[in-house]
């Protein structure tokens, strides 16, 4: 759901037809009904024609319908109309990462993150498209960014320790893993990637 | 109308409309009145001159439908006045000729005039929409907006309106008691109408909305609020309507005679009329001593204001003389020349409102800037006047102690208006972004000063803005089921959404969008007798007078 400037009380301001129509077709989006969701960003750009929200939700909906060129278009109507949307940089970026441009991913997510390092789609695309590439040490910091302002989101701290532990630093992935496991308990994979990481440790020692 | 007549058919309802210069809009208006639910009203519709609207009226053939067709423009005032006149309802209410009634607005309203004796005076809330006008003149709705909802507080009406004017529903025997409009005021005449009307009576609030005004984005072409723009004549009005006395018996406010105690020189007693004028707000009759050859051709400036000759410098016979003319149940004794400070304005309330809340006897307050110097305060006149007549041969401060009356400072959390102060400071909390103890605040306030509902949104945005989104639905539950507006239905799906429930946020935002779009749907109730206790005589916690009580 797109960030909207949210005011400093409610029932202020006069963009609460736009908003309401906005975050209802990205609620749409997200339980897949695509033309509902397309008939409110249609809405909602026509009440707020300067606003870049509704090109943004309407390439998410191209997307995951699979057009991606016309997501394309809808993303880049977006940043002319808002040179500083962080989502639609982070749709490019999406577009990018499907079609094998990785470098030019990268790049597109990392402008997404420089403009709103809360964007999470944006964080994931990042640390996958690293993976692809092989390079960790921006992912390492907007992932460390991250968590200072969502301290027990364990999905990002489980990619951070995975990084750590990719790059050869055990004590810090086991500590974050351990975090983890006192958030929760179940979490599985951060289980096995702690003992996976111990039972390395404990072969070391041996060794 | 008679007995019989309203046995049969109910009470009737009389509604005022003037319009000027605005004949598209009013058809609008008028369709909703005859789209009420409730149908036994009258319509008195006062063209003030401006564009013809012979056209909108003919579409209406209904015998409910009075017009006063006038050519020449001479205000809302005396507009209104003319159509009271014609008024045959038991109870008048009011719309703008830009505005809309919901269908169920005259019903609502007049089920909670009838289920109680003691408000004459019922007032619901409204939506404020905020429109882009198209150049051909459409209006397209861009936001609706609760932007007032609160409990009548007669303190608050004193000093400023709280109560939109089409909002507000009356019996009309209290506006000819009041003398009607006043035609001197060009702006702010829904606030003389209801600040005139609670000395008569209490006014309850039906937390529901019934409407909605319109409120254009950018620049707004109210006549009301163009004239705001001119700040002279605006502060004639206020102060025009600050200072005006409806004739007596007033049932529910109490009447303040100010005694200004003159030491001889000139010029005081003016300084000191003026800053009560600026800093004051209570009705009050003024009292100046004012010795011999003083008073001669005297005029002052300000009204309401009664020159009292005494024959001493003395303050204690000063005193005895004005208190022997003055007709107020509460005196305050003001020496001239008393500094007052710039910055209050509510320097005298402060002192007396905590007297007016309290039923203990033989108490006074001294005026929170008196020292020994000048010294002052507020009292019931009746113990003053029986301390003075007991020890006329002491000064008033001796008298008053030897009579047994006790005098102190008011606390700042005696002070009117705490509510206001508490609101201003969460708001400054919410600014620096300390969202969870903005909602502590605002639960506070839900508990102890009435205004559940506005209070319980504001809790509610408040736990949503801080994170604590299942705090937050449970907030904002009751509000919904209550009184659901665009904005507490938007919170709701918000916080929905937040917590990848997206399949109930979009039931929010779909109800959002539907009154956004005009589709308005009452809340069916069941209408009970509403027990209303009595308000304060001029404040102090007013939420029994919130019909949302019964229902939450």
């Amino acid at each position: 759901m797109d960030v909207v400037r949210e005011i400093q009380n409610p029932d202020q301001g006069w963009m609460q037809r736009y908003e309401v129509v906005q975050e209802l077709g990205d609620c749409f989006a997200s339980v897949g009904e695509y033309e509902n969701a397309r008939r409110c960003y249609e809405k909602a750009a026509w009440l707020e024609p300067d606003e870049a929200g509704p090109y943004v939700g309407t390439g998410v909906i191209e997307l995951q319908q699979g057009r991606v060129e016309d997501a394309e278009v809808a993303f880049r109507v977006a940043l002319r109309l808002d040179a500083g949307s962080s989502r639609a940089h982070a749709g490019l970026a999406m577009i990018a990462q499907q079609t094998g441009r990785h470098r030019e991913a990268f790049e597109a997510y990392l402008k997404s993150l420089e403009l709103d390092s809360n964007n999470l789609t944006a964080l994931l695309g990042l640390f996958q498209v690293s993976c692809q590439m092989g390079t960790f040490s921006q992912v390492i910091h907007y992932l460390k960014v991250y968590l200072q302002m969502h301290p027990g989101d364990c999905s990002v701290m489980f990619c951070l320790a995975a990084l750590y532990a990719r790059e050869g630093q055990d004590g810090p992935a086991v500590e974050i893993l351990r975090d983890i496991l006192s958030l929760e308990p179940e979490h599985t994979d951060a289980r096995n990637l702690l003992e996976e990481m111990e039972h390395k440790a404990a072969h070391v020692n041996q060794e | 109308m008679s007995a019989e007549q309203r046995k049969r058919k109910g009470p009737l309802v009389s509604v005022l409309i003037s319009t000027y210069n605005r004949p598209a809009y009013l058809a609008e208006a008028l369709e909703s009145i005859f789209a009420q639910t409730w149908p036994y009203f009258q319509v008195v519709l006062v063209r003030d001159g401006g564009k013809p609207v012979g056209e909108v009226v003919d579409r209406f053939e209904d015998e409910r439908l009075i017009f006063i067709d006038r050519d020449k423009n001479r205000g809302l005032p005396y507009s209104f006045n003319e159509a009271l006149e014609k008024a045959r309802g038991e109870y008048i209410c009011y719309l703008g000729d830009d505005d809309k009634f919901y269908p169920h607005h005259i019903e609502r309203l007049l089920a909670a005039m009838e289920s109680q004796d003691r408000c004459g005076v019922v007032y619901s809330d409204l939506y404020k929409a905020h429109c882009r006008v198209m150049p051909d003149g459409r209006r397209i709705v861009l936001a609706k907006n609760v932007e007032i909802s609160r409990d009548f507080d007669r303190m608050v009406m004193l000093q400023f309106n709280h109560v939109l004017h089409v909002s507000v529903m009356h019996r009309k025997e209290l506006l000819e008691r009041a003398g009607g409009y006043n035609e001197d005021l060009n702006v702010l005449i829904d606030w003389d109408l209801n600040r005139k009307l609670c000395f008569y009576s209490d006014f309850l609030h039906v937390p529901e909305v019934t409407g909605e005004y319109y409120g254009p984005v950018g620049e707004c072409d109210r006549i009301s609020v163009q004239r705001r723009k001119d700040v002279h004549e605006y502060l004639r009005n206020v102060l025009t309507i600050r200072s005006t006395r409806p004739p007596k018996p007033w049932n529910c406010v109490k009447d303040l005679s100010i005694l200004i105690l003159s030491d001889g020189a000139d010029e005081k007693p003016e300084q000191t009329l003026r800053d009560l004028w600026s800093h004051t707000f209570y009705p009050s009759q003024i009292y100046v001593a004012l010795r011999k050859g003083q008073s001669a051709g005297r005029r002052f400036s300000t009204p309401n204001v009664t020159e009292v000759p005494v024959d001493s410098k003395e303050p204690a016979r000063q005193v005895d003389q004005m208190l022997a003319v003055c007709e107020g149940d509460y005196a305050a004794l003001i020496p001239a020349g008393l500094p007052v400070d710039q910055d209050e304005m509510a320097w005298l309330e402060r002192s007396l409102f905590p007297l007016l809340n309290t039923s203990e006897p033989n108490l006074a307050f001294e005026l929170a800037d008196a020292s020994d110097l000048h010294w002052g305060g507020v009292f019931r006149k009746g113990e003053l006047l029986a301390a003075r007549r007991k020890r006329p041969d002491c000064s008033v401060r001796r008298s008053v102690e030897l009579a047994g009356i006790r005098m102190r400072k008011p606390r700042f959390e005696e002070y009117p208006f705490q509510f206001d102060h508490l609101l201003a400071g969460a708001e400054q909390v919410q600014l620096a972004g300390d969202w969870p103890r903005a909602a502590e605040i605002y639960e506070y306030m839900e508990n102890h000063y009435g205004n559940e509902l506005w209070m319980r949104l504001r809790r509610a945005y408040c736990l949503y803005r801080s994170g604590r989104y299942a705090a937050a639905l449970e907030a904002i539950e009751p509000v919904n089921r209550i009184r659901p507006t665009v904005s507490s239905l938007q919170i709701a799906g918000r916080i929905l959404a937040k917590m990848k429930d997206a399949g109930r946020a979009i039931g929010f935002y779909r109800q959002a969008d539907a009154i956004l779009e005009g589709h308005v749907k009452s809340v069916k109730r069941t209408h009970q007798r509403t027990k209303v206790m009595a308000a304060p005589a001029a404040g102090g916690r007013v939420s029994s007078q919130q019909e949302s009580r019964l229902w939450m």
